[in-house]
Protein backbone atom coordinates (compact mmCIF):
# COMPACT_ATOMS: atom_id res chain seq x y z
CA UNK A 1 0.00 0.00 0.00
CA UNK A 2 1.67 3.24 -1.12
CA UNK A 3 -0.77 5.42 0.75
CA UNK A 4 0.37 7.14 3.93
CA UNK A 5 -2.35 7.78 6.44
CA UNK A 6 -2.86 11.35 7.60
CA UNK A 7 -5.47 11.56 10.32
CA UNK A 8 -4.80 15.29 10.58
CA UNK A 9 -6.81 15.76 7.39
CA UNK A 10 -9.84 14.62 9.37
CA UNK A 11 -9.06 16.08 12.81
CA UNK A 12 -8.50 19.53 11.25
CA UNK A 13 -11.98 19.28 9.74
CA UNK A 14 -13.99 17.99 12.67
CA UNK A 15 -16.18 21.14 12.56
CA UNK A 16 -18.20 20.19 9.46
CA UNK A 17 -18.40 16.56 10.63
CA UNK A 18 -19.83 17.65 13.97
CA UNK A 19 -22.32 19.94 12.18
CA UNK A 20 -23.32 16.91 10.13
CA UNK A 21 -23.64 14.75 13.24
CA UNK A 22 -25.92 17.37 14.77
CA UNK A 23 -28.18 17.22 11.68
CA UNK A 24 -28.13 13.39 11.84
CA UNK A 25 -29.15 13.47 15.52
CA UNK A 26 -31.95 15.96 14.79
CA UNK A 27 -33.24 13.71 11.99
CA UNK A 28 -33.05 10.64 14.24
CA UNK A 29 -34.70 12.15 17.31
CA UNK A 30 -37.50 13.90 15.42
CA UNK A 31 -38.22 10.82 13.29
CA UNK A 32 -38.39 8.78 16.52
CA UNK A 33 -40.89 11.18 18.10
CA UNK A 34 -43.09 10.75 15.00
CA UNK A 35 -42.50 6.99 14.82
CA UNK A 36 -43.22 6.23 18.49
CA UNK A 37 -46.48 8.22 18.56
CA UNK A 38 -47.86 7.70 15.03
CA UNK A 39 -46.71 4.05 15.09
CA UNK A 40 -49.04 3.33 18.00
CA UNK A 41 -52.00 5.05 16.29
CA UNK A 42 -51.29 3.10 13.11
CA UNK A 43 -51.05 -0.17 15.05
CA UNK A 44 -54.52 0.47 16.51
CA UNK A 45 -55.83 1.00 12.97
CA UNK A 46 -54.24 -2.23 11.70
CA UNK A 47 -55.91 -4.16 14.54
CA UNK A 48 -59.28 -2.43 13.94
CA UNK A 49 -62.39 -4.51 13.29
CA UNK A 50 -63.41 -2.15 10.48
CA UNK A 51 -61.99 -3.31 7.14
CA UNK A 52 -62.14 0.26 5.85
CA UNK A 53 -59.59 1.30 8.51
CA UNK A 54 -57.63 -1.95 8.58
CA UNK A 55 -56.83 -2.41 4.88
CA UNK A 56 -55.36 1.02 4.03
CA UNK A 57 -53.29 1.05 7.23
CA UNK A 58 -51.96 -2.46 6.54
CA UNK A 59 -51.10 -1.44 2.98
CA UNK A 60 -49.19 1.56 4.39
CA UNK A 61 -47.18 -0.69 6.71
CA UNK A 62 -46.44 -3.26 4.01
CA UNK A 63 -45.40 -0.61 1.48
CA UNK A 64 -42.72 0.73 3.82
CA UNK A 65 -41.58 -2.76 4.86
CA UNK A 66 -41.34 -4.09 1.30
CA UNK A 67 -39.58 -1.28 -0.57
CA UNK A 68 -36.00 0.02 -0.15
CA UNK A 69 -35.68 3.02 2.19
CA UNK A 70 -33.65 4.83 -0.47
CA UNK A 71 -36.55 4.50 -2.94
CA UNK A 72 -38.92 5.90 -0.30
CA UNK A 73 -36.64 8.87 0.41
CA UNK A 74 -35.96 9.70 -3.24
CA UNK A 75 -39.68 9.34 -4.01
CA UNK A 76 -40.56 11.66 -1.14
CA UNK A 77 -38.02 14.34 -2.09
CA UNK A 78 -38.90 14.35 -5.79
CA UNK A 79 -42.61 13.58 -5.84
CA UNK A 80 -44.10 15.32 -2.80
CA UNK A 81 -43.01 18.79 -3.98
CA UNK A 82 -44.42 17.98 -7.42
CA UNK A 83 -47.76 16.63 -6.21
CA UNK A 84 -48.46 19.14 -3.44
CA UNK A 85 -46.35 22.02 -4.69
CA UNK A 86 -44.49 22.34 -1.36
CA UNK A 87 -40.90 21.93 -0.20
CA UNK A 88 -40.33 22.35 3.53
CA UNK A 89 -36.55 22.51 3.42
CA UNK A 90 -34.25 19.48 3.24
CA UNK A 91 -33.97 18.66 6.96
CA UNK A 92 -37.71 18.82 7.59
CA UNK A 93 -38.41 16.77 4.44
CA UNK A 94 -35.86 14.21 5.67
CA UNK A 95 -37.54 14.06 9.09
CA UNK A 96 -40.96 13.36 7.54
CA UNK A 97 -39.60 10.74 5.12
CA UNK A 98 -37.70 8.89 7.87
CA UNK A 99 -40.59 9.39 10.32
CA UNK A 100 -43.07 7.71 7.96
CA UNK A 101 -40.73 4.75 7.47
CA UNK A 102 -40.24 4.37 11.23
CA UNK A 103 -44.01 4.72 11.83
CA UNK A 104 -44.61 1.64 9.68
CA UNK A 105 -41.91 -0.46 11.39
CA UNK A 106 -42.98 0.61 14.88
CA UNK A 107 -46.63 -0.16 14.07
CA UNK A 108 -45.55 -3.76 13.46
CA UNK A 109 -43.80 -3.86 16.83
CA UNK A 110 -46.80 -2.38 18.64
CA UNK A 111 -49.25 -4.66 16.85
CA UNK A 112 -47.66 -7.77 18.35
CA UNK A 113 -47.75 -6.20 21.84
CA UNK A 114 -51.34 -5.01 21.48
CA UNK A 115 -52.47 -8.49 20.50
CA UNK A 116 -50.62 -9.88 23.54
CA UNK A 117 -52.67 -7.80 26.00
CA UNK A 118 -54.82 -10.39 27.82
CA UNK A 119 -58.52 -10.35 26.89
CA UNK A 120 -59.40 -10.43 30.63
CA UNK A 121 -57.77 -7.04 31.18
CA UNK A 122 -60.06 -5.47 28.59
CA UNK A 123 -63.07 -7.26 30.05
CA UNK A 124 -62.11 -5.92 33.46
CA UNK A 125 -61.95 -2.43 31.92
CA UNK A 126 -65.47 -2.86 30.52
CA UNK A 127 -66.66 -4.12 33.93
CA UNK A 128 -65.18 -1.01 35.57
CA UNK A 129 -67.16 1.12 33.15
CA UNK A 130 -64.13 2.57 31.30
CA UNK A 131 -64.84 4.15 27.92
CA UNK A 132 -63.11 2.64 24.83
CA UNK A 133 -60.67 5.58 24.82
CA UNK A 134 -59.89 5.08 28.51
CA UNK A 135 -59.37 1.36 27.89
CA UNK A 136 -56.86 2.11 25.13
CA UNK A 137 -55.01 4.78 27.12
CA UNK A 138 -55.01 3.05 30.52
CA UNK A 139 -54.87 -0.66 29.71
CA UNK A 140 -53.53 -1.24 26.17
CA UNK A 141 -51.02 1.61 25.81
CA UNK A 142 -48.97 1.07 29.00
CA UNK A 143 -48.60 -2.68 28.38
CA UNK A 144 -47.96 -2.37 24.64
CA UNK A 145 -45.40 0.36 25.24
CA UNK A 146 -43.52 -1.61 27.90
CA UNK A 147 -43.40 -4.80 25.82
CA UNK A 148 -42.37 -2.92 22.69
CA UNK A 149 -39.46 -0.96 24.18
CA UNK A 150 -36.65 -3.26 22.96
CA UNK A 151 -38.03 -3.35 19.40
CA UNK A 152 -38.74 0.40 19.42
CA UNK A 153 -35.13 1.03 20.44
CA UNK A 154 -33.83 -1.36 17.78
CA UNK A 155 -35.96 0.38 15.14
CA UNK A 156 -34.87 3.76 16.49
CA UNK A 157 -31.20 2.92 16.08
CA UNK A 158 -32.04 1.45 12.68
CA UNK A 159 -33.41 4.82 11.59
CA UNK A 160 -30.24 6.49 12.92
CA UNK A 161 -28.32 4.35 10.42
CA UNK A 162 -30.90 4.75 7.64
CA UNK A 163 -30.74 8.52 8.07
CA UNK A 164 -27.43 8.42 6.15
CA UNK A 165 -29.55 7.95 3.02
CA UNK A 166 -30.72 11.57 3.06
CA UNK A 167 -27.15 12.50 2.06
CA UNK A 168 -28.06 11.19 -1.40
CA UNK A 169 -30.79 13.81 -1.80
CA UNK A 170 -28.53 16.59 -0.54
CA UNK A 171 -29.30 16.91 3.19
CA UNK A 172 -26.10 18.03 4.95
CA UNK A 173 -25.96 15.23 7.53
CA UNK A 174 -22.91 13.36 8.85
CA UNK A 175 -22.72 11.11 5.80
CA UNK A 176 -22.97 14.07 3.41
CA UNK A 177 -20.28 16.05 5.25
CA UNK A 178 -18.07 12.96 5.32
CA UNK A 179 -18.40 12.43 1.57
CA UNK A 180 -17.73 16.13 0.90
CA UNK A 181 -14.66 16.06 3.12
CA UNK A 182 -13.33 12.84 1.59
CA UNK A 183 -13.62 14.36 -1.88
CA UNK A 184 -12.15 17.73 -0.90
CA UNK A 185 -9.12 16.34 0.96
CA UNK A 186 -8.55 13.21 -1.19
CA UNK A 187 -8.52 11.31 2.09
CA UNK A 188 -11.31 8.72 1.73
CA UNK A 189 -9.75 6.11 4.02
CA UNK A 190 -9.29 8.40 7.02
CA UNK A 191 -12.58 10.25 6.49
CA UNK A 192 -14.89 7.30 5.88
CA UNK A 193 -13.29 5.34 8.71
CA UNK A 194 -13.79 8.18 11.18
CA UNK A 195 -17.37 8.73 9.99
CA UNK A 196 -18.14 5.01 10.29
CA UNK A 197 -16.70 4.99 13.82
CA UNK A 198 -18.86 7.97 14.82
CA UNK A 199 -21.96 6.04 13.71
CA UNK A 200 -20.71 2.96 15.56
CA UNK A 201 -19.96 4.93 18.75
CA UNK A 202 -23.64 5.85 18.96
CA UNK A 203 -25.36 2.70 17.74
CA UNK A 204 -23.18 0.13 19.57
CA UNK A 205 -24.01 1.22 23.15
CA UNK A 206 -27.72 1.40 22.31
CA UNK A 207 -27.55 -2.09 20.80
CA UNK A 208 -25.86 -3.43 23.95
CA UNK A 209 -28.50 -1.72 26.10
CA UNK A 210 -31.25 -3.42 24.05
CA UNK A 211 -29.57 -6.81 24.56
CA UNK A 212 -29.41 -6.22 28.30
CA UNK A 213 -33.06 -5.10 28.35
CA UNK A 214 -34.17 -8.20 26.44
CA UNK A 215 -32.25 -10.47 28.81
CA UNK A 216 -33.84 -8.73 31.79
CA UNK A 217 -37.34 -8.98 30.31
CA UNK A 218 -36.95 -12.66 29.48
CA UNK A 219 -35.93 -13.38 33.09
CA UNK A 220 -38.88 -11.56 34.66
CA UNK B 1 -53.05 18.77 -7.24
CA UNK B 2 -52.24 20.57 -10.49
CA UNK B 3 -50.67 17.73 -12.45
CA UNK B 4 -51.88 14.98 -14.74
CA UNK B 5 -50.32 11.56 -14.44
CA UNK B 6 -49.28 9.68 -17.55
CA UNK B 7 -47.94 6.22 -16.83
CA UNK B 8 -47.78 5.35 -20.54
CA UNK B 9 -44.41 7.10 -20.86
CA UNK B 10 -42.94 4.11 -18.99
CA UNK B 11 -43.75 1.81 -21.89
CA UNK B 12 -40.76 3.26 -23.76
CA UNK B 13 -38.45 2.20 -20.93
CA UNK B 14 -39.56 -1.35 -20.15
CA UNK B 15 -36.31 -2.80 -21.56
CA UNK B 16 -34.11 -0.48 -19.52
CA UNK B 17 -36.05 -1.22 -16.33
CA UNK B 18 -35.88 -4.96 -17.03
CA UNK B 19 -32.08 -4.76 -17.43
CA UNK B 20 -31.83 -2.81 -14.17
CA UNK B 21 -34.02 -5.33 -12.37
CA UNK B 22 -31.90 -8.19 -13.71
CA UNK B 23 -28.76 -6.51 -12.33
CA UNK B 24 -30.48 -6.07 -8.96
CA UNK B 25 -31.59 -9.72 -8.85
CA UNK B 26 -28.22 -11.07 -10.03
CA UNK B 27 -26.33 -9.04 -7.44
CA UNK B 28 -28.78 -9.96 -4.67
CA UNK B 29 -28.73 -13.70 -5.37
CA UNK B 30 -24.94 -13.79 -5.63
CA UNK B 31 -24.53 -11.94 -2.32
CA UNK B 32 -27.17 -14.11 -0.62
CA UNK B 33 -25.18 -17.24 -1.51
CA UNK B 34 -21.75 -15.78 -0.68
CA UNK B 35 -22.94 -13.85 2.39
CA UNK B 36 -24.88 -16.73 3.92
CA UNK B 37 -21.92 -19.09 3.47
CA UNK B 38 -19.62 -16.53 5.06
CA UNK B 39 -22.12 -15.95 7.86
CA UNK B 40 -22.38 -19.68 8.53
CA UNK B 41 -18.62 -20.08 8.91
CA UNK B 42 -18.35 -16.96 11.09
CA UNK B 43 -21.31 -18.01 13.21
CA UNK B 44 -19.63 -21.36 13.87
CA UNK B 45 -16.24 -19.79 14.62
CA UNK B 46 -17.83 -17.30 17.00
CA UNK B 47 -19.59 -20.12 18.84
CA UNK B 48 -16.33 -21.97 19.38
CA UNK B 49 -12.72 -21.23 18.42
CA UNK B 50 -10.22 -19.34 20.50
CA UNK B 51 -10.80 -16.01 22.21
CA UNK B 52 -8.66 -14.00 19.78
CA UNK B 53 -10.58 -15.25 16.72
CA UNK B 54 -13.87 -14.67 18.53
CA UNK B 55 -12.91 -11.10 19.40
CA UNK B 56 -11.72 -10.27 15.90
CA UNK B 57 -14.87 -11.67 14.28
CA UNK B 58 -17.02 -9.93 16.89
CA UNK B 59 -15.41 -6.64 15.87
CA UNK B 60 -16.19 -7.30 12.19
CA UNK B 61 -19.82 -8.19 12.95
CA UNK B 62 -20.40 -5.15 15.17
CA UNK B 63 -18.76 -2.85 12.62
CA UNK B 64 -21.08 -4.00 9.85
CA UNK B 65 -24.19 -4.11 12.03
CA UNK B 66 -23.54 -0.75 13.68
CA UNK B 67 -22.82 1.45 10.67
CA UNK B 68 -24.96 2.54 7.69
CA UNK B 69 -24.71 0.17 4.72
CA UNK B 70 -24.13 3.24 2.56
CA UNK B 71 -20.83 4.00 4.31
CA UNK B 72 -19.78 0.36 3.98
CA UNK B 73 -20.36 0.65 0.23
CA UNK B 74 -18.42 3.91 0.02
CA UNK B 75 -15.59 2.39 2.02
CA UNK B 76 -15.29 -0.63 -0.25
CA UNK B 77 -15.67 1.51 -3.39
CA UNK B 78 -13.23 4.31 -2.55
CA UNK B 79 -10.88 2.92 0.09
CA UNK B 80 -10.30 -0.75 -0.71
CA UNK B 81 -8.79 -0.05 -4.17
CA UNK B 82 -6.41 2.49 -2.56
CA UNK B 83 -5.35 0.01 0.13
CA UNK B 84 -4.89 -2.94 -2.21
CA UNK B 85 -3.64 -0.89 -5.14
CA UNK B 86 -6.05 -2.58 -7.58
CA UNK B 87 -9.03 -1.30 -9.52
CA UNK B 88 -12.34 -3.15 -9.11
CA UNK B 89 -15.34 -3.04 -11.38
CA UNK B 90 -18.55 -1.64 -9.87
CA UNK B 91 -20.04 -5.10 -9.76
CA UNK B 92 -17.10 -6.58 -7.85
CA UNK B 93 -17.06 -3.72 -5.33
CA UNK B 94 -20.81 -3.98 -4.76
CA UNK B 95 -20.53 -7.77 -4.38
CA UNK B 96 -17.73 -7.47 -1.79
CA UNK B 97 -19.63 -4.83 0.21
CA UNK B 98 -23.02 -6.56 0.23
CA UNK B 99 -21.42 -9.98 0.92
CA UNK B 100 -19.61 -8.60 3.96
CA UNK B 101 -22.83 -6.96 5.19
CA UNK B 102 -24.85 -10.14 4.62
CA UNK B 103 -22.11 -12.22 6.29
CA UNK B 104 -22.32 -10.07 9.41
CA UNK B 105 -26.10 -10.24 9.80
CA UNK B 106 -26.42 -13.94 8.95
CA UNK B 107 -23.59 -14.90 11.31
CA UNK B 108 -25.70 -13.47 14.13
CA UNK B 109 -28.70 -15.46 12.89
CA UNK B 110 -26.68 -18.71 12.91
CA UNK B 111 -25.17 -17.92 16.30
CA UNK B 112 -28.60 -17.39 17.85
CA UNK B 113 -29.97 -20.59 16.31
CA UNK B 114 -26.94 -22.61 17.48
CA UNK B 115 -27.58 -21.31 21.00
CA UNK B 116 -31.26 -22.26 20.78
CA UNK B 117 -30.52 -25.96 20.25
CA UNK B 118 -31.17 -27.23 23.75
CA UNK B 119 -28.70 -28.44 26.31
CA UNK B 120 -30.62 -31.76 26.54
CA UNK B 121 -29.73 -32.50 22.89
CA UNK B 122 -26.04 -32.31 23.82
CA UNK B 123 -26.63 -34.46 26.87
CA UNK B 124 -28.39 -37.07 24.72
CA UNK B 125 -25.38 -37.12 22.35
CA UNK B 126 -23.05 -37.70 25.28
CA UNK B 127 -25.32 -40.43 26.65
CA UNK B 128 -25.28 -42.15 23.25
CA UNK B 129 -21.49 -41.86 23.22
CA UNK B 130 -21.44 -40.01 19.87
CA UNK B 131 -18.04 -38.60 18.87
CA UNK B 132 -17.78 -34.77 18.89
CA UNK B 133 -17.82 -34.48 15.08
CA UNK B 134 -20.96 -36.61 14.80
CA UNK B 135 -22.64 -34.56 17.54
CA UNK B 136 -22.11 -31.39 15.53
CA UNK B 137 -22.79 -32.73 12.02
CA UNK B 138 -25.74 -35.01 12.76
CA UNK B 139 -27.48 -33.43 15.73
CA UNK B 140 -26.65 -29.77 16.31
CA UNK B 141 -26.20 -28.33 12.80
CA UNK B 142 -29.35 -29.73 11.14
CA UNK B 143 -31.52 -28.36 13.94
CA UNK B 144 -29.69 -25.03 14.07
CA UNK B 145 -29.95 -24.49 10.30
CA UNK B 146 -33.66 -25.35 10.33
CA UNK B 147 -34.31 -22.89 13.15
CA UNK B 148 -32.36 -20.21 11.27
CA UNK B 149 -34.44 -20.52 8.07
CA UNK B 150 -37.12 -17.84 8.77
CA UNK B 151 -34.58 -15.23 9.88
CA UNK B 152 -32.32 -16.10 6.94
CA UNK B 153 -35.25 -15.46 4.61
CA UNK B 154 -35.80 -12.07 6.27
CA UNK B 155 -32.10 -11.34 5.89
CA UNK B 156 -32.37 -12.16 2.18
CA UNK B 157 -35.30 -9.75 1.77
CA UNK B 158 -33.32 -7.08 3.65
CA UNK B 159 -30.40 -7.60 1.29
CA UNK B 160 -32.68 -7.27 -1.74
CA UNK B 161 -33.82 -3.89 -0.38
CA UNK B 162 -30.32 -2.74 0.63
CA UNK B 163 -29.06 -3.57 -2.88
CA UNK B 164 -30.80 -0.38 -4.11
CA UNK B 165 -27.97 1.55 -2.42
CA UNK B 166 -25.50 0.53 -5.12
CA UNK B 167 -27.24 3.14 -7.29
CA UNK B 168 -25.49 5.74 -5.10
CA UNK B 169 -22.08 4.55 -6.31
CA UNK B 170 -23.12 4.54 -9.95
CA UNK B 171 -24.03 0.92 -10.50
CA UNK B 172 -26.84 0.50 -13.05
CA UNK B 173 -29.33 -1.43 -10.92
CA UNK B 174 -33.11 -0.95 -10.96
CA UNK B 175 -32.95 2.13 -8.73
CA UNK B 176 -30.18 3.79 -10.75
CA UNK B 177 -32.00 3.23 -14.06
CA UNK B 178 -35.25 4.42 -12.50
CA UNK B 179 -33.63 7.64 -11.28
CA UNK B 180 -32.07 8.20 -14.72
CA UNK B 181 -35.40 7.80 -16.48
CA UNK B 182 -37.06 10.01 -13.87
CA UNK B 183 -34.49 12.78 -14.45
CA UNK B 184 -34.58 12.51 -18.25
CA UNK B 185 -38.35 12.55 -18.55
CA UNK B 186 -38.99 14.95 -15.63
CA UNK B 187 -41.71 12.50 -14.58
CA UNK B 188 -40.57 11.42 -11.09
CA UNK B 189 -44.05 10.60 -9.80
CA UNK B 190 -44.84 8.02 -12.48
CA UNK B 191 -41.34 6.56 -12.78
CA UNK B 192 -40.39 6.35 -9.11
CA UNK B 193 -43.82 4.99 -8.17
CA UNK B 194 -43.43 2.20 -10.71
CA UNK B 195 -39.88 1.48 -9.47
CA UNK B 196 -41.17 1.28 -5.88
CA UNK B 197 -43.97 -0.96 -7.16
CA UNK B 198 -41.49 -3.37 -8.78
CA UNK B 199 -39.52 -3.71 -5.52
CA UNK B 200 -42.80 -4.20 -3.64
CA UNK B 201 -44.13 -6.89 -5.98
CA UNK B 202 -40.98 -8.95 -5.32
CA UNK B 203 -40.46 -8.27 -1.61
CA UNK B 204 -44.07 -8.53 -0.44
CA UNK B 205 -44.66 -12.22 -1.34
CA UNK B 206 -41.27 -13.04 0.18
CA UNK B 207 -42.11 -11.39 3.51
CA UNK B 208 -45.43 -13.31 3.49
CA UNK B 209 -43.47 -16.51 2.86
CA UNK B 210 -41.28 -15.74 5.89
CA UNK B 211 -44.38 -15.63 8.08
CA UNK B 212 -45.73 -18.91 6.68
CA UNK B 213 -42.40 -20.72 7.12
CA UNK B 214 -42.09 -19.32 10.65
CA UNK B 215 -45.49 -20.68 11.65
CA UNK B 216 -44.76 -24.08 10.06
CA UNK B 217 -41.48 -24.38 11.96
CA UNK B 218 -43.04 -23.21 15.22
CA UNK B 219 -45.60 -26.01 14.93
CA UNK B 220 -42.84 -28.47 14.11
CA UNK B 221 -40.72 -27.51 17.11
CA UNK B 222 -43.60 -27.27 19.55
CA UNK B 223 -44.99 -30.67 18.48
Amino acid sequence: MDYTLDLGAVTRNMGPLMDGLWVTLQLTLAANVIGVIAGFALALLTTSKLALLRWPSMLFVEFFRCTPAIVQIVWFFYCVPMIFNVFWGPVFMGIIALGLNLTAFNAEAYRASIQAVPREHLDAGIALGLSPTQRILNIVLPQALRNSVPVLLTNGIGIFQQSALVAIVGVADLMYQGKTLATATYRPIETFTVVALIYLAISYPVGQFVNWLERRQSHS
Amino acid sequence: MGMTLDFSILLRFTDALAIGLWTTIKLTLLCIVLGTSLGFVIGLLRSSGNAFVRGLLGLYVELFRGTPVLIQLFWIFFCLPLILGVEFSNFVSATIALTLYMGAITSETFRASLRSVGREQMDACVALGLPRAAQIVNVILPQAVLRAVPTLLSNAVSLFKESALVSAVGMADLMFIGQNISNNTARPVEVLTVVAGIYFVIAFPLTRAVTVVEQKLLRKFSA
